[in-house]
């Protein structure tokens, strides 16, 4: 079976590139014939990256440490679970599974189209196939094919990094990697329009649920990397600005952005340029995040390898890409001409335009800040980083602009907004805003950004509610439904654009939630067993911490689990325990900290045993050896991150959803309607 | 032409706070990252660079760590990874990381300042540990003859 899986890899390549070759002669020629030999070699290629896989697989369940990749990214004794994902544990496993990611995708796009949309699939295959092949070449010639074997086969593995062994860490890589390889496919439609000539809006429209379901794995996957760093790294945050949490949020970034902007090119043909522009920027930033997160070449807490070979051949290929894209763009810049032009800066298209520049202003202010230390050492020689002040200080205020067009762009008119409409759909909104930050002041919240924070956020959930509201009643009233009628078929109706709201809901409660760690409260202290600890949450009660003591016993896959004990009271009433732990692993010579959360809806209590004075002693179980240094910390609202992540989840689901009835598309709805457009 | 020059003026009006932005914020939280070596040298010609924060990156030397009764106040030596005679202590108050062990040969990256006394007050300890996540098979076999 894992030769197979080996044989399997170094088919794939040459039957990819045979079927690129095809596929683009095919369309070039028009030679229906060859273009279905592309498209069956999409189906063959697919298969045969299944048999790969599967052979990593097994080589892992069945412990064959005689594999390189087994041995360094497993030992006997670890979970099955774990041991599945090793497939993506490592860099060579995880390219094999983007490119087998990319090959199911490129199947379901060809399957889909295999009737309809025919003058786009013979490039649209080429392009699919050629990335795979990209791949494909790199894992068969860049020192990472995962079947590589060493000279002896070792007794056991060397295990699995620690911090790689948390269910979130088995499924935020993979959702990641959804995300990045879904967006080869509007890519490749996008490219195909530039070869073919229609450059009208049909590539987006064949494309647009292929675009939310990119950036919807994309969101998932940078949300779940938040709650492994928050559960695993025990530092009890989230985000670290660190290279490869930055490469990830790269993409989506852009991606967001052509989200919007897409819908400007959709309803007053404006902005095609920038649009693939945008398409082509985004696809190299997953290119670039899967490199960078697999390379080493900038210093992280995330990278755990290094191979300069694998850089150069990526940084050629996206050069090579942006280059081809960059002539093509220029070569059909005629029929890439503007239909409307922009009227008045109180209008959707320049909420939307600078709502893109926003976002862009952001991918570009991380971008540098991530790359600047290669940057710094290229010019002068001497390395200088930045470090997590640089990123905050540039993406608050981008962010809370960001945050107010998330208010003003749903409910600003197309083209040029009037007074009335101004006035009617803002003055509430703004009032409430107002209010909330003055009552969160008056209450003793005394950070400028947080209050604006919470403002904004207030003024765009208003607006968000308003637009319900009297969409539902509206509804209520011509068709004369109920109004919990009234209001599921007005988002059914129309899921694009209240799917869309729904959305933006949910990054409301992400940014409320990044505000609220403003008020977070710390404190670190030595204790016996019998001593307690006390600290205040910022909403005004108390929390008592006894500390009770330590226990070890083994565990599997481990040494010794060293638990502490905490008895819990808040304001005096006992509330419960909590633990926090040391883990020894088998394979690991460090001890690995697990904290303790208790959450709750407003804040968590976050536990971190941050060492123990005699470990030793502890693993032992020495009455005497008790005496630890333990964190305590309450972090405010740090679980609307994930309501914000469920509600993001929500609304991106509705706005897939395939509807059955003919879809309400936005380009069929005149644009000179004030407020009642679609926004995803 | 008029709308055309909005839309740029937009776009270009934006741009400039973001650079603005950038500008700012590399001025005022950009560190250097240099080697022990690099660090002396540079102290040595310019005096007031003991007062600016800087990244070192360095090898903590076996056995050298202790710490103080409270418990959170560590002190360990770090030399340079080529000439391991240039050498400086260490004072670091907070909490080590898990992987901070002095019983091997361990690269470490310091955050923090040099002071005039010559003791290095580090604000960050951070370990570098690239070897246990992944090793060569040649790393690997000398793993196993051990």
């Amino acid at each position: 079976m894992i030769q197979l899986g080996e044989l399997a890899l170094q088919l794939a390549l040459p039957i990819s590139l045979f079927g690129a070759a095809f596929a683009f002669f095919g369309g070039a020629k028009r030679r229906g014939d060859w273009v279905l030999a592309g498209e069956l070699t999409v189906y063959a290629v697919f298969f045969l990256l299944l048999l790969t896989s599967a052979g990593i697989v097994v080589a892992f369940l069945t412990d064959r440490f005689d594999y390189w990749y087994v041995a360094n990214y497993s030992n006997r004794e670890l979970d099955t679970y774990f041991k599945v994902s090793g497939l993506w544990a490592g860099q060579r496993g995880s390219l094999v599974f983007w490119v087998l990611l990319l090959s199911l995708f490129s199947v379901i796009a060809t399957f889909s189209n295999r009737l309809k949309n025919r003058e786009f699939m013979p490039y649209v295959v080429g392009v699919l196939l050629t990335v795979t092949g990209f791949f494909l070449l790199v894992l068969l010639f860049a020192d990472v094919n995962p079947f590589e074997k060493l000279p002896f086969a070792p007794a056991d593995g060397r295990g699995l990094n620690p911090q790689l062994q948390n269910y979130w860490m088995t499924i935020h890589p993979p959702t990641l990697y959804l995300g990045f390889t879904a967006f080869t496919v509007p890519f490749a439609f996008a490219v195909s329009a530039l070869l073919n000539g229609r450059l009208d809006s049909r590539w987006i429209v064949i494309t647009r649920r292929w675009i939310l379901l990119s950036w919807f794995f994309l969101a998932n996957g940078i949300i779940f990397g938040m709650r492994w760093a928050y559960e695993e790294l025990g530092w009890g945050g989230f985000w670290f600005w660190d290279p490869v949490e930055n490469a990830s949020l790269l993409p989506w970034l852009t991606a967001t952005a052509f989200l919007h902007s897409i819908q400007i090119q959709e309803n007053r043909g404006m902005l095609k340029v920038w649009n693939m522009g945008l398409v082509v920027t985004t696809f190299l930033l997953t290119i670039f995040a899967t490199f960078l997160t697999r390379s080493g070449l900038i210093e992280s807490v995330h990278t755990f390898a290094e191979n300069t070979k694998i850089a150069f051949i990526f940084l050629g290929f996206m050069g090579v890409v942006a280059a081809a894209c960059i002539m093509l763009i220029v070569w059909r810049k005629p029929l890439l001409k503007s239909e409307h032009q922009i009227e008045s800066y109180l209008s959707r298209e320049s909420a939307f335009l600078f709502n893109n520049v926003l976002f862009l202003g952001a991918a570009f202010a991380v971008m540098f800040g991530t790359l600047f230390p290669l940057i710094t050492e290229g010019i002068t020689g001497q390395t200088i980083t930045v470090g997590p002040p640089y990123f905050n200080k540039i993406n608050l205020p981008l962010g809370l602009g960001l945050l107010a067009l998330m208010g003003i762009g749903p409910v600003i008119g197309w083209r040029k907004a009037s007074r009335r409409n101004l006035v009617k759909n803002f003055r509430m909104p703004i009032v409430v805003g107002l209010l909330v930050a003055v009552g969160f002041y008056l209450a003793g919240a005394r950070h400028g950004m947080a209050l604006v924070t919470f403002g904004l956020s207030a003024f765009v959930m208003t607006i968000i509610i308003v637009e319900f509201v009297k969409g539902t009643k509206a509804r209520s009233r011509i068709e004369g439904e109920g109004h919990v009628v009234a209001f599921l078929h007005l988002v059914g109706r129309n899921r694009r654009r209240w799917g869309g709201y729904i959305v933006h809901v949910g990054v409301v409660l992400v940014f409320t939630a990044f505000a609220g760690s403003a008020f977070d409260r710390e404190l670190i202290t030595t204790l016996e067993p019998g001593d307690s600890v006390t600290i205040e949450s910022p909403l005004g009660h108390e929390y008592e911490l006894t500390y009770q003591g330590l226990s070890s016993e083994r565990g599997n896959n481990l040494a010794a689990r060293i638990t502490a004990l905490m008895d819990v009271s808040q304001d005096g009433k006992p509330i419960g325990t909590m633990t926090a732990e040391k883990r020894l692993y088998l394979t690991w010579e460090a001890p690995v900290t697990e904290v303790g959360i208790r959450s709750k809806f407003l804040e968590d209590l976050y536990l971190i045993l941050e060492s123990v004075r005699d470990l030793n002693g502890a693993f032992l179980n020495d009455a005497k050896a008790q005496r630890a240094t333990f964190e305590v910390q309450v972090n405010m609202l740090v679980g609307w991150i994930w309501y914000g992540g469920l509600v993001i989840t929500l609304g991106g689901l509705i706005t897939m959803w395939p509807s059955r009835g003919p879809q309400t598309s936005s380009t069929q709805e005149d644009p000179r309607r004030s407020s009642a457009s679609p926004t995803i | 032409m008029k709308s055309n020059f909005r839309f740029l003026a937009a776009i270009g009006g934006v741009s400039l706070v973001v650079g603005y932005l950038i500008w700012t914020g590399v001025t005022e939280t950009m560190t250097y990252y240099l080697t022990p070596i690099e660090l002396i040298n540079r102290v040595e010609e310019d005096p007031t660079f003991h007062q600016v924060g800087v990244k070192v990156s360095g090898r903590l030397e076996k056995g050298s760590w202790s710490r103080d009764s409270d418990e959170l106040l560590h002190y360990f030596t770090v030399a340079d990874l080529e000439d391991e005679s240039v050498r400086f202590s260490v004072e670091y108050r907070d909490i080590l990381p898990d992987t901070f062990n002095d019983q091997e040969l361990q690269d470490v990256v310091l955050e923090g300042r040099f002071r005039e006394d010559g003791v290095f007050d580090a604000t960050v300890v951070l370990t570098k540990c690239g070897s246990r996540y992944e090793a060569t098979p040649e790393e690997l076999v000398g793993d196993y003859i051990e």
